[in-house]
């Protein structure tokens, strides 16, 4: 029988947002697992530091800062100004150039496109599957590690996939 | 008795200059401090947390009230980091992020925080702050603001996915990865 950690939820337990059903129920796994308990700790002294590092971020001059502000301020409100003032000379013409562009563009495509599907094969798409899967695809070594990425948010581990070593397993299941 | 926020926002949405002032006034040490530590950056802090009051003044019409003004103002900002810190991705790489205290981009130095343990307690937070700080900067965007919003800011899980513009399972999974990357990052360290 598989045993889920609940690892996502030792920072909510330890900061009190978990209702009490939650709470009971990491209780009773961090009293049965040392492991958890060892995160809990590691993630209870790591929080306590990273809220030391916004107190140590020096302050500007708050005047200087503020007249900073009022001064981009005034410059974004007159750029916007003098752009707005141009629409109703320039504005109406060259948005329609710009469709009648966008239009003859389009007709383009779609001339092109019938043109091009007359002659085209027919693709048995059995035949490609399987030679898809015979082909060497060196990524799906480390599919369990996409599955677990967001993709936003892990391009660098994306971008280094192909370095990642057979032992960098990312499942959070252990068996017990 | 002092205004609200969300009572600044629509005073700002009809170009009240004066509740501008105030609300600047009452949220730019927050907002310049969250933006210095998701950037790394002081001069880079000084310029997004301006834009983010920029957007505010510019955008306080479309706040709805359906979220609290900080939630709604930390989204502003903390996309403004993230998308500064995609633009200077590349330059990131070439040059590594210099902190207020040296040249060497090595040497992560603050000023000594103020602490009441002693020299030698003030001497062990400066040296986990150095070491922690450059850690940071090698977290995803998402996890060092989910990170920074929930320790810094006090954001539940809730607010920080809807700061990041994720659910709340997404948002404790981004707080989750972070703080287990820094550990590991600080291990092999």
């Amino acid at each position: 029988m598989a045993t889920i950690h609940p690892e996502t939820e030792i920072v909510p337990y330890l900061r009190g947002e978990l209702s009490a059903d939650e709470r009971a129920r990491v209780v009773a796994h961090l009293e049965g697992c040392a492991q958890c308990r060892a995160t809990a700790d590691a993630s209870s002294a790591m929080l306590s530091n990273l809220a030391s590092v916004i107190d140590d971020v020096r302050d500007p001059d708050w005047r200087t800062y503020r007249a900073e502000l009022r001064r981009k301020l005034r410059d974004a409100g007159e750029s916007r100004g003098r752009v707005s003032a141009r629409w109703p000379v320039f504005g109406w013409p060259s948005m329609a150039m710009g469709a009648a562009a966008v239009a003859v563009l389009a007709i383009a495509i779609v001339m092109h496109r019938g043109a091009a599907s007359a002659p085209a094969p027919e693709v048995d798409q059995l035949e490609l599957q399987q030679e898809l899967s015979s082909t060497d695809v060196g990524l799906l070594a480390n599919y369990h590690v996409v599955e677990h990425l967001d993709l936003l948010e892990n391009y660098d581990v994306i971008e280094h996939l192909d370095e990642l070593g057979p032992g960098d397993n990312r499942n959070h299941e252990t068996s017990s | 008795m002092e205004p609200s926020d969300e009572e600044l926002c629509k005073r700002i949405a009809a170009r009240d200059a004066d509740a501008f002032e105030l609300m600047v006034d009452r949220h730019q040490a927050r907002a310049y401090r969250l933006a210095s530590s998701i950037l790394g950056n002081e001069a880079d802090a000084r310029d997004v947390s301006q834009d983010a009051f920029i957007r505010l003044y510019e955008s306080a019409g479309g706040f709805d009230g359906r979220s609290r003004f900080s939630t709604w103002f930390y989204r502003i900002l903390v996309n403004l980091c993230i998308d500064h810190q995609r633009r200077n991705r590349w330059w990131r790489r070439l040059a590594p992020l210099k902190t207020p205290g040296g040249d060497d981009p090595d040497e992560h130095a603050f000023d000594p925080p103020s602490s009441e343990a002693g020299p030698e307690g003030e001497a062990m937070l400066k040296q986990s702050i150095r070491r922690l700080r450059p850690a940071l900067d090698k977290l995803s965007p998402q996890q060092r603001a989910a990170v920074l919003l929930q320790t810094q800011e006090g954001f539940t899980s809730r607010e920080i996915g809807e700061v990041l513009k994720c659910s709340e399972a997404t948002a404790r999974v981004h707080v989750h990865r972070g703080i287990a990357q820094l550990r590991k990052l600080l291990q092999n360290d």
